[in-house]
């Protein structure tokens, strides 16, 4: 990025955060903050381990600075801006999820369209929030788009602040679905007689209650009554997809099927052998589909510093928005996080690197040169290293 | 002082008793108290068979006895010692609060000297966070703990089953049996025994117990709880594993305790994650994905902790102690059994299942 263009973006910050309205993180003389400044060498260093004390108000420090990237540790500390963690005496830390579309099994880099990978996020991002309200009963959730390529979620119910690194895996693990293992997803009770290890004397239930156990239920019940619905070949072709499961199995499991359905509802799985081995399969399939693919280090780093909402994403011109839970199916980030400042004018850019784009309701095909393009997709454009700013 | 306190020692009513009755730790080490003896036998018993040993007839003696433990084990200082005596601590704990729970009528209750389900909770402060699902909290058969007690006790813990994932979570809160609650609770008491450990002891009280230090460290060392063994005899395995093996390989289902007292054996005594899934495969249902994933667990590479295998106390309440020979008389742990039979074995005669099976 060539000088003039990085003293433009960095004046037209300027211009945005004295105009912007910032609502800052609860506790936030409590917290770390971070930014990092339009400077000229090629690593970015982030100035870090400042307090507000330091900073004054942060919508003064904003308009003074105008840095390219800003941030607030999830962490709340003693001495927020001592140099180090030991030193700053951690007190609680905020549960915070990161949707990345990098990370998106969902999302092929360099042919999904930016548009197409933020749609994968928000995906993601539901069913995320499924499990953080569903299953993790929070209520105090704050949506964010990044600005970027993804979402953040930001959890500050009262039970999850004191939680240390190791629980916070377990949530990590228990949202992507890592470690979910059908046996002991299962409760076992021995029926009649002696337990004996293999002794066949055992009733094997899902849980219809809630969790994983009642998504697997959910899913199984689903697929067997797809089953029963279809006719009797086209049933035992698909069930003879699955890893071992032969002619003969797949006939027993659907007949067992059809004849305990009432028993599967409540979620006794343990009516036939083959059965079992479908169930199993199926458990895999609500794994695979239903997990939210966040970026475990940032949620089990409970010092992570995270962009601050309000703020502007310096790798795209992009706001960082929060989003009200129940805009969240109308929010649409290539044009709800498009900041007003930029919106009405247009201006001179030299584009380096020419494509397609979509952005604030409208499509551009741009080649290699000089354009007069609306200022919202010249700092876009710019922020991402595909323009620099032309004489006007 | 009352009886209850004797038992529970690490309740705050027992530590205010201490206090109240203004007994002085420096004269009670000085002048050898019985409770300096019961006070070794409590630390020495957490290292033999992982709980505290006999408790003293005195009410006073047992009480104080606590204290001491704790001293010892502080000027010891030892990771190893420290971990096992507050296991040690809960299991007995456990034990006592699980018996006095199933005899416990409410009538006994109001008498005080009996701990009710809800003293224990509030004494780790978890009350207001668990529910019973149905009728009073005493008599319910499950409860619901928020998620977050939760994990600060059994993150980390013990098997795949206690995992949060394969829990029915559902609004913040999980379901659990009475037996698994007052698992939790036996951890808070792990984790309220282990807190403040090691103490700073003044020399008015470290100095006379030069005999009772001396002492601890000798068992440690016999113990030697730190050796590694590496090497890998299946015919000398204690006839636990062996059982436990042998379902394995002929593709028998195992249920998750004994599944993990295996792997955990097999990963203490050196083999990798790569052997034991070699160790396993002649059973295909056993699957490859999940046994590197809970070897790698137990050996602490995807968890802070690293897990130990079972003691034969634990085997046997889970039903996975059989065939018990003449060796089993005279140890507590199976890894004990491993070393002694290794170390009784005549060296040429022992093959490593590893090099065999690279010939």
């Amino acid at each position: 990025m060539e000088e003039r263009t990085r003293a433009y973006l960095r004046g037209r910050f300027g211009d945005h955060y004295r105009r912007a309205d910032l609502t800052p993180p609860p506790d936030a003389s409590e917290r770390e903050w971070g930014y990092i400044p339009w400077t000229s060498s090629p690593g970015t260093t982030m100035v870090r381990h400042r307090s507000l004390l330091d900073l004054g108000s942060i919508e003064d420090f904003l308009a003074r600075e105008r840095p390219r990237h800003v941030y607030f540790s999830a962490g709340r500390y003693d001495d927020p801006s001592a140099s180090s963690m030991g030193q700053k005496g951690w007190r609680s830390s905020d549960l915070v999820f990161d949707l990345d579309a990098d990370h998106l099994p969902s999302v092929t880099p360099g042919e999904d369209t930016y548009a197409e990978m933020l749609a994968s996020c928000k995906d993601a991002l539901r069913k995320l929030l499924d499990f953080l309200e569903t299953d993790f009963g929070f209520e105090q959730l704050t949506v964010v788009f990044s600005g970027g390529r993804g979402y953040h979620v930001h959890v500050r119910d009262e039970g999850i602040q004191h939680l240390d690194r190791e629980s916070r895996r377990e949530i990590v693990d228990y949202v992507r679905g890592i470690g979910l293992e059908f046996d002991a997803l299962v409760e076992e009770e021995a029926v009649g007689g002696t337990a004996g290890r293999s002794s066949p004397a055992h009733k094997r239930t899902l849980t219809t209650e809630g969790g994983w156990s009642g998504r697997a239920h959910g899913h199984i019940m689903d697929t067997v009554e797809a089953l029963l619905a279809s006719d009797e070949s086209a049933a035992i072709e698909r069930l003879t997809e699955y890893d071992g499961i032969g002619d003969g199995k797949a006939a027993a499991a659907l007949r067992a099927m059809r004849e305990n359905t009432d028993q599967l509802r409540a979620g006794n799985i343990d009516i036939h052998p083959a059965f079992v081995s479908v169930a199993n399969a199926l458990v895999e399939e609500v794994v695979e589909g239903d997990n939210a693919p966040i970026d475990e280090p940032v949620t089990t780093d409970t010092n992570r510093l995270i962009r601050l909402p309000g703020s502007l994403h310096g790798g795209s011109g992009l706001a960082v928005r929060r989003i009200d839970r129940d805009e969240l199916d109308a929010f649409d980030p290539l044009v709800d996080a498009v900041p007003e400042t930029f919106v009405g004018h247009d201006i001179t850019v030299e584009v380096t690197d020419g494509g397609q784009i979509e952005l604030y309701g409208d499509s551009f095909t741009f080649a290699e040169g000089v354009h007069s393009v609306p200022e919202y997709l010249g700092v876009f454009l710019m922020a991402r290293g595909r323009a620099e700013k032309g004489q006007e | 002082m009352k009886p209850l306190h004797a038992r529970y020692p690490f309740m705050r009513a027992a530590r205010e008793a201490v206090e109240a009755a203004e007994i002085d730790l420096a004269t009670v080490v000085q002048r050898g108290d019985p409770a300096v003896e019961r006070g070794l036998d409590r630390v020495e018993s957490a290292l033999e068979d992982g709980t505290v040993g006999e408790p003293h007839r005195q009410t006073r003696v047992e009480l104080l006895s606590y204290p001491v433990a704790r001293v010892l084990v502080s000027i010891v200082d030892e990771a190893v010692l420290t971990r096992s005596y507050a296991r040690a601590e809960a299991a007995s704990a456990h034990e006592r609060f699980t018996d006095e729970l199933a005899s416990t009528t409410q009538l006994q209750s109001t008498s005080g000297d009996s701990l009710t389900l809800r003293e224990l909770l509030a004494e780790f402060e978890l009350l207001e966070h668990v529910r019973p699902e149905a009728g009073p909290l005493e008599e319910a058969d499950r409860y619901w703990v928020e998620v977050g007690p939760y994990l600060d006790l059994a993150a980390g813990q013990w098997g795949e089953e206690w995992r949060l994932v394969n829990r029915p979570l559902t609004d913040g809160e999980v379901p659990l049996e009475e037996s698994e609650l007052l698992v939790l609770c036996r951890r808070a008491v792990e984790q309220r025994v282990e807190s403040g450990l090691p103490l700073t002891v003044p020399d008015a009280i470290a100095e006379p117990l030069g005999d009772e230090v001396a002492q601890l460290r000798e068992t440690l060392a016999e113990l030697d709880l730190t050796r590694d063994i590496d090497t890998v005899v299946p015919d000398l395995f204690p006839p636990c594993m062996r059982a436990l093996l042998d379902q394995i390989q002929k593709g028998e289902h195992l249920e998750h305790h004994s599944r993990f007292a295996i792997t955990s054996f097999l990963t203490s005594i050196g083999m990798s994650t790569d052997e034991i899934v070699e160790l396993y495969e002649i059973n295909p249902g056993f699957g490859e994905e999940m046994t590197r994933y809970q070897t790698d667990h137990i050996r602490g590479e995807t968890s802070p902790t690293e897990y130990s295998t079972p003691s034969c106390a634990t085997m046997q309440s889970y039903g996975d102690c059989v065939n018990m020979d003449d060796r089993c008389e005279r140890i507590s742990h199976p890894m004990a059994y491993y070393e002694d039979a290794l170390d009784e074995a005549d060296e040429d005669e022992v093959t490593d299942w590893r090099e065999s099976q690279e010939s």
